[in-house]
């Protein structure tokens, strides 16, 4: 089953003339995939994925999270859904810097009702799953921006979502923790994850398994790698 | 699909989290809401324990003193009381101390030359008087067994004052119809019966042999054992004058000064209004500062919202913040106002009496004023577009 799908979703945004920001995308993500949305500014990534994390609605088609339709969904069904299948990494890291890095993961369960003990267990076990293991007492404040990321990051797994979406997570960061980051997401997805990255990096997309790429809020390319197919088909 | 839900301790703990974080402003901001507190409890404070200080004199002065009056009979002629009243009211058995006062219908003056009015009255007071009353001579002495016979006067703090005596000496008298009466003694204010301040006390006997007044007293002063004076009190008119009871009336001193002490309330309504609009003022700048953190804070908002809190959640997230930082501003503002009470009061000497309702009524109504002031930022925070929230702003 797919973890992700829309068909013929279009947004439009009121103005003359109307802003095609999407225009009939269809687009599927198997659980397990990886895969980067390319494309340059103003191409429709952003709206993409806002879209797919229903924080905004489609003009018009439909969008399937985890086989749930969600073009009926109330606020507070979409709310929940984003709760307990979906995943965020913002470019900006959107971290409370006045509390740990501990408190700021476990914000991810907050609105699961999740107890503050278990919350806190498991906000440790994502910052180790990152590799932050050894300063979970810290506060953002004290740590790098790759760390910070690193934190964000763990924040979006946190709750174990269907679908982690990656808001372009190395905007901010040098080429190197870059590299870093793009290595931790490909663990995480190793490890089981779906992950969707978007990014105006094409070097970066290269490495993933699958590339979309738009323009003109549609999509003009769905490449998979053949490396990782061959490597499919080898075993 | 399961809604997103929250528990309510940490709803309360993402409620106070910008307050936290933003020390400084909070305490600013609480500063005007703690202000109107303050004030409002002050006002209610003050008042209360001059209120409460006032009510603990009368009871020092004690509550059992009654006053026996003959009236007027429904043709209008004046009816005093039988000259055996004194006498029948004593007998009742919850009657501990009694003394009967005769207000005679003449003047008193420093000399017999003098013509001026002054306003004072002349009273022949019989035995028992000095304890019912419980009279102090703040000079001199009282009159007492045999000087009741003798034309000597005591004069009231205020009837002292009008007829220039300041203190007793040899040679010193006023001159009452015609007579010489040597002052023995100027009394003490009499703060239950402030209309013997104005009068001028002699002994029933001289008045009778000097002014041949009649011995019908006008007024029949006693004390009540104290848990006894209500089931006294209809007992007396008919005692004192079985012939006429509706002629007589019954009062009780302490009422009129009880009374008096609940009158004072106008001052205190406007103080308290001042108080309510800094409270208004309060409220305004809790909004304000709302307003200007939902714009800060679009990025938590749409943070929050892309895990997964409901519209509901910001909502109350904000109304809270809101509340707690108002409310924080009532209990700053409580403290402070007991503070100024206590301070102003212990000055004046008076009891401290800080009103708790008060204070928790001031802290509530701080609470609401901050939920309200709360409501239109929270629904502009609510009504944010996550999407466009999460967007990186320059």
């Amino acid at each position: 089953m797919s973890v992700l799908r829309l068909e013929r979703v279009c947004r439009y945004y009121e103005s003359t003339p109307p802003v095609k920001a999407l225009h009939e995308v269809d687009l599927e993500i198997e659980a397990g995939e990886m895969l980067a949305i390319v494309g340059p500014s103003g191409s429709g990534k952003s709206t993409l994925l806002n879209v797919m994390g229903t924080l905004d609605r489609p003009t018009s088609g439909r969008v399937w999270v985890d086989g749930e339709e969600t073009s009926d969904m109330s606020d507070g069904a979409l709310s929940g859904l984003r709760s307990s299948q979906l995943g965020f990494v913002f470019q900006g890291f959107h971290l409370m810097e006045t509390v740990g890095i501990v408190d700021n993961v476990a914000t991810g369960l907050l609105y699961q009702a999740v107890p503050k003990r278990q919350r806190r267990d498991r906000a440790a076990a994502a910052l180790t799953k990152v590799g932050l293991g050894d300063r979970l007492d810290a506060r953002p404040t004290q740590l790098s921006g790759g760390q910070r990321q690193r934190v964000a990051i763990a924040r979006a797994i946190v709750a174990d979502p269907a679908l982690v979406l990656a808001d372009e997570p190395t905007g901010n960061l040098d080429s190197s923790t870059s590299r870093d980051i793009m290595e931790l997401f490909a663990n995480l997805n190793q490890a089981g994850a779906t992950i969707v990255v978007i990014t105006h990096d094409n070097e970066l997309a290269d490495q993933l398994p699958r590339t979309v790429a738009m323009s003109d809020g549609q999509i003009v390319a769905d490449r998979v790698k053949a490396i990782s197919q061959a490597a499919g088909g080898v075993s | 699909m399961s809604q997103s839900s929250v528990r309510p301790l940490d709803l309360i703990g993402i409620g106070t989290i910008g307050l936290r974080s933003r020390p400084g402003r909070t305490a600013l901001t609480a500063i005007g809401i703690a202000i109107g507190i303050a004030s409002m409890v002050a006002v209610l404070g003050i008042s209360s324990s001059s209120k409460a200080n006032l009510i603990a004199e009368i009871d020092s002065l004690g509550t059992n003193l009654l006053q026996v009056q003959g009236g007027q009979s429904v043709l209008g002629e004046s009816s005093p009381l039988p000259v055996s009243s004194q006498a029948m009211v004593d007998r009742i058995p919850t009657v501990t101390d009694s003394a009967s006062v005769i207000q005679i219908a003449t003047k008193v003056q420093r000399n017999r030359f003098e013509d001026e009015p002054n306003g004072l009255s002349v009273l022949a007071v019989g035995r028992g008087a000095n304890k019912t009353l419980e009279l102090e001579a703040a000079s001199g002495k009282l009159i007492e067994g045999e000087t009741a016979s003798l034309p000597v006067a005591v004069l009231g703090s205020v009837a002292a004052e009008r007829l220039g005596i300041s203190r007793v000496a040899d040679g010193v008298t006023v001159s009452i119809a015609g007579h010489n009466f040597a002052v023995v003694g100027i009394l003490k204010p009499l703060t239950l019966n402030p209309d013997l301040d104005r009068s001028v006390m002699i002994g029933d006997w001289a008045a009778f042999d000097l002014l041949g007044v009649d011995a019908n007293p006008s007024t029949i002063y006693l004390r009540v054992r104290p848990e006894r004076i209500e089931a006294t009190r209809p007992l007396l008119a008919r005692t004192a004058n079985p012939k006429a009871p509706n002629e007589v009336s019954v009062s009780r001193p302490s009422d009129a000064l009880e009374a008096r002490a609940k009158v004072d309330k106008g001052l205190q309504q406007l103080l308290l209004g001042l108080g309510g609009v800094a409270l208004v003022v309060g409220g305004v700048g809790v909004a304000n500062v709302m307003v200007i953190s939902v714009l800060e804070r679009r990025g938590e908002i749409g943070l929050r919202r892309a895990l997964g809190a409901k519209r509901g959640h910001i909502r109350s997230q904000f109304v809270i913040e809101a509340a707690t930082l108002a409310g924080i501003g009532g209990l700053i503002g409580a403290v402070l106002g007991s503070a100024v009470t206590w301070a102003y009061a212990t000055r004046q000497g008076w009891l401290v009496d800080i009103p708790v309702t008060g204070l928790a009524y001031g802290v509530g109504g701080a609470l609401l004023i901050g939920a309200i002031a709360g409501l239109y930022p929270a629904s502009k925070a609510a009504r944010l577009d996550p999407a466009e929230a999460v967007r990186p702003h320059a």
